[in-house]
């Protein structure tokens, strides 16, 4: 039930500010509570946009991966005051280290999960029309980076249809005869990666891309809902980066387990962290509403 | 946009003021508090070291010398007021003579470390009230020695002697490849073919020629000529030569235990040098720091012949529920220890970690690859200065 994704048609600046900040945050903040609020949100909103290869994703990339980094870590790290058992080579298990490795795990999947949403949502337009004029070679770089595989994968596909046509098929013949044929698909592939690098910088170039004075199409408007969604942004953003300071995200695992206990305070910090992830969210929801409202009086 | 903005001004400085709540009236326990001319720490400041937890220091000046109390908040059973002030003076014989003002008990075990101006040549020290020894002193400091010793406040005027350094140690060790022949029994025979084995393996795998197994068996004769065949008289572990009387590592692989043979040696674990250096402690391990910087007391244990450091250490650890992280070091065919009782390598200062002494001596080899003897006097001293601060120092 995915439905049309409200939030990326925002002005970039917003978009581009919330992922820095949700990113920023999952990777700072400890706290399994702030971990969880971000994971589930984060979850919440893939699902939402792209429905069921969001679910996919989840489950075949960043559940394994969780689970991978909660075993590795206590295997390497045997710090913490709770021993539970001990290795064969003596070494202990501890408890404290089973729960960083845990919490580890959590942070990585979540951090997957928001790129996902900020591959979907930021995308080169939106990357070049943030970044071209301040900084123009590496905005053009990163973009021509990002675009490269999957562009490199369909062009390597024609390559190999055309050489199977021309007699030279990788799918058949001996291993020798295929690896010679690979061979040459991948030679022609770098040339063509090389040259095709070239060609656009030197397109860029002639259009004067980088240049004083020059201006970029782009259909961005800064409307009054992204000045309140920017403010909004702005309040969250520094709310919780004085929580940062006064330190009610607290949570440390080593040698001992100590955390900041929950109270009004910091419950009201974990609260707009809460609302800062949920923002995409709920406003996909309320524009789905909206938009079906009007719909059926027609 | 304006009561936006001077709303969000107002919930920030409330915030930052109720981060800061006030402290007023309370000492900071965070550095450390400078001892009052009459001694006296009032009974609030004792106490709010015990609701806080936290591991106080006070320092003081006795003439020239420096002296530095530690004192746990987890010792402290019920607050009272505390005189701290120590009068420190030399006696004729070098010793150093101690009155402390408090005249009844603490209620509780402080540390006393007294900064001397010189070097004592001594491993450790005793402290006498009269003539009867009350408390063991361990010894500590890079240039100048440090006295470190618990003291409840019961004993007020006491001389601290250093202990003698033990010279008969090349005895001991020069004995011990004959205490199994002494000893001749259906027993030993395990243990003699052993070393003869040595001569036959050496010929056929040249790697094999290593200086402990060639030299346990004639001393005298074989360490000066492998000396300059060695890259720089290393072995192959990159271990320096041995010096005279100290006995030569015997690799883990080489080691076989007899379980029929069981000694008894002494284990103690410390780190009295973090509380000479708590302001370079990471912050988060200051609840791991013992109280008086003792882990382990003297202990003894038993272990079987052939038993090397690490494997004794480790049975300890585990049976006294005492964490230890080690890791094998192929290049030094040793276990190495990163960490015990949760008090890591680096966590006081980058010069930090764990050593060991072994009959006043620190090997300069790994603990797997020394072979325990009985009554072998085994000592895991935690240092701040790459073992100088342990009396370690012509390791590096």
């Amino acid at each position: 039930m995915s439905m049309v994704d409200r939030f990326s048609k925002y002005h970039p600046l917003v978009n581009f500010l919330y992922f820095t900040l949700v990113i920023g945050f999952s990777m700072a903040l400890n706290h399994p509570l702030a971990q969880g609020i971000s994971l589930i949100c984060a979850c919440l909103y893939a699902v939402q946009a792209e429905g069921k290869k969001a679910v996919l994703f989840t489950l075949k990339w960043c559940l394994p991966i969780m689970l991978l980094t909660a075993f590795m870590n206590p295997a390497f790290s045997h710090e913490g005051i709770t021993i539970l058992m001990y290795f064969p080579t003596g070494n202990p298990l501890t408890l404290e280290s089973i729960l960083y490795g845990l919490s580890a795990g959590v942070m990585i999947a979540t951090v997957m999960l928001w790129f996902l949403n900020f591959n979907r949502v930021i995308t080169s337009d939106k990357f070049i029309y943030l970044f071209g004029r301040i900084i123009p070679a590496m905005s053009l770089v990163l973009s021509m980076t990002l675009r490269f595989i999957p562009k490199f994968k369909a062009q390597m596909d024609s390559v190999v249809d055309a050489q199977r046509s021309i007699g030279r098929d990788i799918s058949q013949g001996s291993l020798w005869h295929r690896t010679k044929i690979a061979i040459t698909v991948l030679s022609i592939m770098v040339t063509w990666a090389l040259e095709n690098a070239i060609e656009t910088a030197d397109s860029m170039k002639s259009r004067g891309y980088g240049l004083k004075g020059r201006t970029a199409f782009s259909i961005y408007r800064f409307d009054d809902r992204d000045k309140m969604a920017l403010l909004y942004l702005g309040f969250c953003g520094f709310y919780l980066l004085a929580g940062m300071i006064v330190t009610a995200f607290g949570f440390r695992y080593f040698p001992s387990i100590r955390y900041i206990g929950l109270n009004s305070v910091t419950l009201s910090f974990q609260f707009v962290y809460l609302i800062l992830c949920l923002m995409p969210v709920v406003l996909n929801y309320l524009e789905e509403r909206k938009w079906k409202a009007i719909h059926s009086k027609m | 946009m304006k009561r936006f903005l001077c709303i969000l001004l107002i919930i920030a400085t409330v915030l930052f003021l109720s981060a800061c709540q006030g402290n007023f009236g309370s000492v900071n326990l965070k550095d450390p508090v400078q001892i009052p001319e009459d001694g006296v720490i009032s009974k609030s400041t004792v106490a709010q070291i015990k609701n806080e937890n936290t591991i106080a220091v006070f320092v003081g000046k006795s003439g020239d010398l420096r002296y530095e109390w530690t004192v746990f908040g987890s010792d402290i059973a019920q607050a009272r007021e505390i005189n701290l002030g120590v009068q420190i003076s030399k006696t004729a014989e070098g010793n150093i003579q101690v009155t402390l003002r408090q005249v009844h008990a603490f209620g509780f075990s402080a540390t006393l470390a007294i900064y001397l101006d010189e070097q004592w040549d001594a491993q450790s020290a005793t402290a006498y009230a009269g003539n009867n020894a009350f408390t063991a002193v361990s010894i500590t400091g890079s240039e100048c020695t440090i006295l470190n010793l618990n003291l409840d406040g019961t004993v007020d005027t006491f001389v601290i002697h250093p202990d003698p350094i033990p010279q008969d140690q090349t005895p001991t060790h020069s004995t011990e490849p004959s205490v199994p022949e002494a000893s001749v029994d259906s027993t030993t025979a395990p243990t003699k073919p052993k070393e003869e084995t040595v001569p036959t393996t050496a010929p056929t795998e040249p790697e094999t020629e290593t200086v402990p197994m060639t030299v346990a068996t004639e001393p005298e004769e074989t360490t000066e000529p492998t000396k300059p065949k060695e890259t720089q008289g290393k072995d192959q572990y990159l271990t320096d030569p041995i010096p005279e009387g100290k006995p030569k590592p015997v690799e883990p692989e080489d080691q076989d235990v007899d379980k029929g043979k069981t000694y008894t040696c002494t284990f103690s674990i410390e780190c009295s040098t973090i509380l000479n250096n708590l302001d370079q402690l990471d912050p988060d391990k200051l609840e791991k720091v013992p109280s008086g910087g003792t882990i382990l007391a003297k202990t003894t244990v038993s272990f079987y012949e052939g038993e090397s450091v690490f494997n004794v250490l480790q049975r300890v650890c585990k049976e006294k529920g005492i964490h230890l992280e080690s890791s094998w070091t192929p290049i030094y065919n040793s276990a190495y220890i990163e960490g015990i009782h949760n008090l890591y390598e680096f966590d006081c200062g980058a010069l930090s970690g764990w050593m060991y002494r072994v009959n006043g001596w620190y090997p300069n080899y790994g603990c797997s690859r020394y072979q325990l003897q009985d009554g072998d006097v085994v000592e895991w001293r935690y240092t701040c200065d790459l073992g100088n601060d342990v009396g370690g120092k012509n390791l590096f």
